[in-house]
């Protein structure tokens, strides 16, 4: 119960006899038990939510039954992979897909919150600085099912302001959500207005940790603007660009299932549709487990192959890691 | 320190100034105006609204559109259910993961290591949309609330972010507590929690959003239409253009789509806008402290 306590027993202890590594053990956890009732239910969570699913991810080399369970389906090894790689019609479109978007977004979406964030930061007013942090974080806290509602509303043929501009200067409307070619876009830059603002908020966090000493002394060196933010600025906070940009490696395999659920209709299907919901339209629409269990343990093996790799590179050539 | 040089340092107009405040301004506007444009349409007269014209300000002004919203039952079974998933689900998830985050922070505990590899790997690596789908169904959550409350109970992100903050507290806190004679239990509850107050309002925060908007969890796990959260209403009605059944009163049949479209997306979201402007303040000092190294 009480520290003191259980620091002199332990003393006692050690002058009678070395305890060993298993009495040890014991009496730790006997000290710390409150501190392991705390993490129990968390990791009881843990085990059922996060890890028992990596164990059914085995289902993708059985002819899974969801009747009969795991016992009563038959072995098929690699065969659905097999299937996958060679033979299925659209696999591979699915992953060029998810692939374009994601390349697409971290070309033109990545650097966005880093440069919006060096912006905030010569705002000198601090009144209007709230403001406008308050104004780009608002669309972050909207879901997916609004925002990109109010995306179709714009772009909506009949009824959207942007066609209503566009035949006001004398043009013709455009079936924007259903035209194949611009549906990659309309993801990344309606990805861009939501969360590019909320993005910021962890450069500012690294900009605000930064040593003002800096800055006088490149002052007394007569610097410029421009200059304090390439030499300065930028080299401060490129670890976290680093960490950025590998958690988004990482994630190339990964698009967002809730934004193109919303934004996707079968006509742009050719260009729009990833993995996610390919996976939750076969998978749990047509009830083909094993198949599309198959292409979620490919997605999630070649996301964490990258983040290791990626981040083993990051780690030897530049000394900045995730972990 | 800076009289000497004070002259070139002196506030030049300065064109990087000028254009940071013309692009966030812009871009601040363009963040706000979806909202803006939702509120006009939905309170503009639908005569106007059905004939097309351009509206960026109110033209007219009628409510009949909420009117028709509200009349709908499946908007309040959804909105009810959404409320409900919010509240178990944010305060089992804010207690679950501070609870967990504060053991696996503390530097002395045996398995320290352990349980935060044990954490931070299914940030790496997961068993994505179908095994989890298979785990939900064989415990038997299918077509109950709890299928939206108890799989994405925790989200590993908010326990780093908290365990982080917890371990930024000083050590003499808890050690002066443990000399008084306090238990774990009481250190954690008693002052542990008053003290990571600014990190841990930011995740509850972070949860209620994610309860209210999450789309997915709906549409994998929920059949029966009375049961479907909000955000899945939502689709139906304002994506998938499911509206017949909001014209089945005959009153409602005139009535534009947009303007019954944007009186549903403004219901939905009031209850965000509302609790947003006062929470902002706290999570832009919660996150700092956390983050940085997810």
């Amino acid at each position: 119960m009480n520290i003191n306590t259980v620091k002199n027993n332990q003393a006692v202890e050690t002058v009678k006899n070395r305890p060993g590594y298993w009495r040890q053990l014991r009496k730790d956890i006997i000290k710390d038990r409150w501190l392991y009732v705390l993490l129990f239910p968390g990791v009881i969570w843990y085990i059922i939510y996060r890890y028992l699913p990596m164990l059914g991810l085995s289902i993708a080399f059985f002819d899974f039954n969801i009747v009969k369970g795991i016992s009563g389906s038959k072995f098929v090894g690699f065969e659905y992979f097999r299937y996958i790689f060679f033979e299925h019609r659209n696999f591979w479109q699915l992953v060029e897909n998810t692939l374009a978007i994601n390349v697409i977004k971290l070309v033109f979406y990545f650097p966005i919150p880093i440069v919006f964030a060096i912006m905030l930061n010569e705002i000198m007013s601090v009144k209007y600085k709230r403001t406008l942090q308050t104004l780009i974080y608002l669309p972050h806290f909207v879901s997916w099912v609004v925002f990109g509602s109010i995306i179709i509303t714009f772009l909506s043929p009949s009824e959207g302001i942007v066609n209503q501009i566009i035949e006001a200067f004398g043009g013709k409307s455009i079936f924007f959500m259903s035209e194949p070619k611009y549906f990659r876009w309309i993801v990344v830059a309606s990805d861009i207005w939501k969360e590019a603002g909320w993005g910021t908020i962890i450069y500012l966090a690294a900009i605000t940790g930064i040593d003002p000493q800096l800055y006088e002394a490149a002052k007394i060196d007569s610097a410029n603007k421009l200059q304090l933010i390439r030499h300065i600025t930028i080299p401060c906070i490129s670890e976290t660009i680093v960490v950025m940009l590998l958690l988004d490696i990482g994630r190339i395999m990964n698009v967002g299932f809730e934004q193109i659920y919303v934004l996707a209709n079968p006509t742009v299907y050719s260009t729009g549709d990833v993995i996610s919901t390919y996976v939750h339209r076969i998978g749990i629409g047509n009830g083909r487990f094993s198949l599309t269990t198959a292409i979620g343990l490919f997605q999630s093996v070649i996301g964490f192959s990258l983040l290791v790799t990626c981040n083993a590179i990051s780690k030897k050539s530049f000394d900045k890691s995730l972990w | 320190m800076k009289n000497h040089s004070g002259n070139i340092i002196k506030p030049e107009v300065d064109a990087i100034k000028i254009f940071s405040y013309t692009i966030m301004t812009i871009f601040a506007i363009m963040c706000l105006f979806p909202f803006y444009y939702i509120v006009v349409v939905s309170i503009s007269d639908p005569q106007s609204v059905r004939e097309g014209q351009l509206i960026l300000w109110p033209k007219g002004f009628s409510l009949d559109a909420y009117k028709v919203t509200f009349q709908h039952a499946r908007f309040y079974s959804s909105f009810q259910v959404s409320l409900i998933r919010t509240i178990i689900g944010t305060a089992s998830g804010i207690t679950l993961s501070s609870s967990l985050a504060y053991a696996v922070s503390r530097k002395y505990l045996r398995g320290r290591k352990f349980f935060t590899i044990f954490i931070v790997f299914t940030m790496l690596f997961n068993g994505g949309i179908i095994p989890t789908y298979l785990v939900v169904r064989y415990t038997g959550l299918i077509d109950t609330i709890w299928a939206l409350i108890l799989p994405n109970l925790m989200n590993t992100f908010n326990v780093v972010v908290l365990m982080n903050f917890f371990r930024s507290i000083p050590d003499e806190i808890e050690e002066s507590a443990k000399i008084d004679g306090a238990n774990d239990l009481i250190i954690f509850f008693r002052l542990m929690i008053p003290v990571a107050m600014p990190s841990i309002a930011t995740i509850t925060l972070f949860i209620a959003v994610y309860h209210w908007n999450a789309l997915m969890d709906g549409i994998l796990y929920i059949n029966t239409p009375v049961k479907k959260p909000l955000q899945v209403y939502l689709n139906d009605i304002v994506v998938a253009g499911q509206t017949d059944d909001l014209f089945g009163d005959s009153s409602a049949r005139w009535m534009p789509t947009l303007s019954l479209k944007t009186a549903t997306i403004f219901a939905s979201t009031l209850p965000i806008l509302m609790v947003y402007p006062f929470l902002q303040r706290y999570f832009v000092k919660g996150i700092m402290v956390g983050s940085v190294k997810g």
